[in-house]
């Protein structure tokens, strides 16, 4: 059954960060289908695809070559289909601007990229696990941005 | 007001010179009746003369006509009837003349008609006495009473004449009276009048002298003027040009020829003539904002080109507006400025500007790629060494687990000195907020960030009660923060760091850390530590980019710290000022300005 396990797409131009990601969900053993798209070029061709699956989280990282997570945001949220995907903004730095302009642009949550893989496991397990619907009621710019 | 004194004093002349006219008039005026009056009375003089002479002759005529009757009375002589007869005949013309010449008087002619009759009673007598004669009838009672009253009559005659000339004589020193009255008086009134002339006219030789000494005085007031005027067109690269509305005439000032390129009033000052100067592109609107002006008979602010004949293009500038002299005359005083090179200034500026925009843009731009792009090899190493010790950790040697350590550390080193440098750019940045804040709070927040240092080095901190203040909050929270964070690392070892803070409000002019201050009160904050202090010799140097006093292995610090406090305070309009002394601690002192 498709809906039994949650479903996860990671938008990231970086192979590391891609394995680090994959990596951490192998071994949460959460019950996810994690799939990675190396664009937003891909990312969104996909999403556009007539049989894709919507994802229940969406990593997005914001600085990718082609097509970069802000322009991903804008397209998602001006599209009907995708509007009800759980936006996680997944970047390395997290800059007054960058955290200003993705929340007004409509994402539920930003988590700037760890630097150790425990921490990492620690925020991804967060992630999948919140209450979107109840998050995206209560969300404001002070927990906008996910501290450990 | 100089000017209406002018005109008043012309005025004052003009009525001066009337008077003096009048009063020279009056003189001549008076001079004749003087002289009229004197012809007269010399006339009556002579006139009284004559009279007396005439009536002295009728008397003589009558003395003859009677001796001739004598004579013919003793001697019955009819000899001496002819001359009587002759007398008779020159008493009538003697009395003609007398009438004639006491025609005016008519008392004298009423004398004269006595007169007359009394003499025709004489002769009227002689008639008798003679018929009485002829026929010998001498000793007649009748004879004896007529020559009686010849006798009577006679001496009735000479009493008339006496009246009559004693009437002349009176006449005559009246006359002679009042001439005298009239002469006595004729000098002073001359000289009185003579006198008042000489002081008027004295008077309006010293007004008009006055008058002369001001005017030349003004005169040069107005050269030196002209001439300061003309330096000051010179040097200040200005014009003027006047246009006298009623005679629609243009004067051009020589300066403004020269703004044009031309010699000083080589042409005639009108607008065809000055539009051939105007640039072609600014023609159409020039001549509008003219027309305009013709209109309004004022001329706002208006800039436009002009082309010199050697093709330069000047940027110029004119103002104008409506003048009303004295006299009531309607002018248009213009002002027209060469304002070329505050144009080019201006656009150089504006160039400069604009690269420095750029600069700043891609500074920003690099500051940001660094940090961000530099970030992130970092966390990957980070995240692959905390794989390796997670995963392999039994695989490695105890070196190669201290080699990790290292590398790890060398990366937190790294990631610091990013995120200060980060920092740093920040607060170069220009969008400033500046908000009245509490200090006291700002600096709380700033010791909730080093709470775990605080409580880990038992730190004692003391802080006076800070004001409000026009501040950039997290600039200040970050100075708070970045003084807090420096008395808590440079530490001597085992002894408990002392942080005391202090405030007052100082005058600029009583501190003599606030020689170069632009404001008059500012906010003094110290922060003074127990530390280990610094060589004085250093205290500028601590706060440069990059300067570290000391060694990494027992410091950390990337020498960005006290940089940013610096920037900060800057951006205030404020002071940091560093004192230290080896082994005893470290003394900064910020100065905010207050509003």
């Amino acid at each position: 059954m498709e809906n039994d396990y949650i479903n996860i797409i990671l938008a990231d131009d970086d192979r590391d960060d891609r394995l680090f990601f994959t990596d951490a969900f192998e071994e949460l053993r959460m019950n996810t289908k994690v799939n990675t798209y190396n664009d937003g070029v891909e990312l969104m061709d996909f999403l556009n695809s007539d049989d894709a699956i919507m994802p229940n989280v969406l990593f997005l990282d914001l600085n990718m070559p082609k097509k970069s997570g802000i322009e991903c945001l804008n397209e998602i949220k001006a599209s009907g289909k995708m509007s009800e995907i759980a936006i996680a903004i997944y970047s390395t730095s997290a800059s007054e601007e960058d955290i200003e302009e993705t929340f007004v642009l409509g994402a539920n949550i930003y988590i700037k990229k760890p630097s150790d893989f425990k921490a990492l496991k620690k925020v991804l397990a967060e992630v999948v696990s919140i209450n979107w619907q109840y998050h995206t009621n209560s969300l404001n710019k002070d927990n906008f941005l996910l501290r450990m | 007001m100089e000017n209406k004194n002018f005109f008043k004093s012309s005025l004052f002349i003009k009525i001066i010179l009337l008077g003096s006219l009048f009063v020279i008039l009056l003189i001549g005026g008076f001079t004749y009746k003087h002289i009229s009056n004197l012809t007269n009375s010399t006339k009556v003089v002579v006139y009284t003369y004559e009279v007396n002479v005439e009536l002295e002759r009728l008397n003589s005529y009558l003395i003859d006509a009677e001796s001739v009757h004598r004579k013919y009375t003793l001697t019955k002589d009819t000899l001496y009837l002819a001359p009587s007869l002759i007398a008779r005949k020159k008493i009538n013309n003697s009395f003609l003349q007398l009438k004639e010449l006491t025609i005016v008087n008519i008392k004298q002619q009423e004398n004269l008609i006595i007169l007359s009759k009394l003499i025709d009673n004489l002769f009227l007598n002689f008639d008798k006495t003679n018929r009485l004669v002829k026929n010998n009838e001498i000793s007649t009672e009748t004879f004896k009473t007529l020559f009686f009253e010849e006798k009577v009559i006679l001496d009735a005659i000479r009493r008339q004449v006496n009246e009559i000339i004693e009437l002349e004589n009176k006449l005559l020193k009246d006359r002679q009276k009042e001439y005298q009255s009239d002469l006595q008086f004729t000098p002073l009134f001359f000289y009185f009048v003579l006198l008042m002339t000489l002081v008027i006219i004295v008077m309006s030789l010293n007004k008009i002298n006055i008058d002369l000494i001001k005017i030349k005085a003004k005169n040069d007031q107005l050269l030196i003027f002209k001439e300061s005027t003309n330096q000051s067109e010179i040097i200040g690269k200005h014009g003027n040009w006047v246009w006298h509305i009623n005679a629609n005439i243009f004067t051009y000032s020589d300066n403004l020829y020269r703004l044009l390129g031309e010699e000083p009033q080589s042409f005639e000052a009108n607008f065809d003539n000055f539009l051939k100067f105007v640039h072609p592109e600014d023609v159409d609107r020039l001549t509008k904002d003219l027309d305009r002006m013709i209109v309004n008979e004022e001329l706002p602010f208006v800039s436009y080109r002009i082309v010199q004949k050697d093709g330069s293009t000047k940027y110029l500038k004119a103002y104008a507006k409506a003048f009303f002299s004295i006299d009531g005359q309607k002018r248009l005083l213009g002002i027209t400025s060469d304002i070329t090179d505050e144009i080019e200034n201006f656009l150089a500026l504006e160039e400069r500007n604009l690269e420095l925009e750029r600069n700043n843009k891609e500074l920003s731009g690099f500051n940001y790629v660094a940090s961000h792009d530099l970030q992130e090899p970092l966390r990957k190493i980070q995240t692959f060494i905390s794989r390796l010790e997670d995963r392999e950790s039994d695989k490695f040697s105890e070196a190669g687990l201290q080699y990790l350590e290292r590398i790890n550390s060398a990366i937190k080193r790294m990631r610091t000195l990013i995120d200060d440098l980060l920092q740093f750019s920040r607060t170069t940045k220009p969008d400033k907020v500046f908000v009245v804040a509490d200090m006291n709070e700002l600096f709380e927040n700033a010791k909730q960030d080093v709470a775990v240092l605080i409580l880990e080095k038992k730190a004692k901190i003391t802080c006076d009660l800070l004001p409000n203040a026009q501040v950039i909050t997290f600039q200040i929270q970050q100075l708070f923060l970045n003084l807090l964070s420096n008395s808590l690392k440079y530490i001597q070892t085992g002894k408990a760091p002392i942080i005391k803070i202090n405030y007052e409000t100082v005058k600029a002019k009583d501190d003599p850390n606030l020689v170069k201050a632009t404001k008059s009160i500012y906010h003094k904050i110290t922060f003074a530590d127990n530390g280990i202090g610094f060589e004085q010799k250093y205290s500028e140097k601590i706060f440069d980019l990059f300067n570290r006093l000391h060694n990494k292995q027992d410091y950390s610090g990337t020498g960005i710290g006290l940089s940013i406090c610096k920037k900060i305070i800057e951006n205030h309009q404020g002071f940091i000022f560093a004192k230290g002394k080896i082994n005893v601690g470290a003394v900064f002192t910020i100065y905010l300005p207050v509003n």
